[in-house]
């Protein structure tokens, strides 16, 4: 399953935490894909690389960033990313 | 009987192997099953790889830095899946440049099977750094 949400967050000079919906950022790419599909398409021809294994891979891989945690804190200083 | 087991009789019956190196291969099938079902009962399979890092200034005694990483170990698949689009010309690179920093690794042999081994073994991994000087701890393990 794509990632639906990730978490910014920043401590510091500015202290802020952002919560991403990521799945309205696929919902608002998701029109584009049929315009891109073509160029991707001919780039493969080009690359002689399977097309649709590579778009499979892609997509794999951006399902498996869910999960994914970094946290940076140094003195007075941090870093938080969560993917959900 | 299973199919393994088969084999090993009929080389035997055929006059391949010896009577003795039959046994030997049936008590090694035997203790087979055996370790599978001792690593699956172990616990579920590991699904991230957790990165720590805790470094301490020593005069002040104080937390400088705290690093931690959780990776899905569904990325590295991916990943490799991933690697298996590279062309082969591109393949031709990568294996040349490993070998000018003087690594023998051959990265077209990198498959999908070989990481779901490497992924079985992760499940025992622990790797702790203390460095008592500059107090600095690093964890890397399998959860």
């Amino acid at each position: 399953m794509i990632p639906l949400l990730a978490v910014i967050g920043v401590k510091g000079r500015w202290n802020f935490r952002l919560w991403l919906p990521l799945f309205l950022v696929w919902l608002l790419l998701l029109p584009f894909a049929p315009l891109l599909l073509p160029f991707l398409l001919i780039a493969a021809l080009f690359i002689r690389a399977d097309a649709w294994r590579g778009i499979g891979a892609v997509f794999s891989v951006l399902c498996a960033t869910r999960g994914t945690q970094v946290e940076v804190a140094t003195r007075g200083h941090s870093l938080l990313l969560h993917i959900f | 009987m299973n199919e393994h087991r088969r084999q090993v009789l009929d080389m035997l019956a055929r006059g391949k192997i010896s009577a003795a190196a039959a046994e030997r291969l049936i008590a090694a099938l035997e203790k087979a099953p055996l370790a599978t079902s001792t690593a699956s009962a172990a616990g579920p399979a590991p699904k991230y790889l957790r990165v720590m890092v805790d470094a301490e200034d020593i005069h002040r005694g104080d937390s400088l830095t705290k690093v931690n990483i959780r990776v899905p170990l569904q990325l590295l698949r991916a990943g490799v899946r991933l690697s298996g689009l590279i062309p082969s010309e591109a393949l031709e690179h990568v294996n040349a440049a490993f070998r000018e920093r003087g690594i023998s690794f051959d990265i077209s042999q990198l498959k999908p099977e070989n990481l779901e081994e490497l992924i079985a073994q992760l499940n025992d991994l622990s790797v702790d750094i203390d460095h008592a000087k500059g107090q600095v701890r690093v964890k890397v393990f399998c959860e």
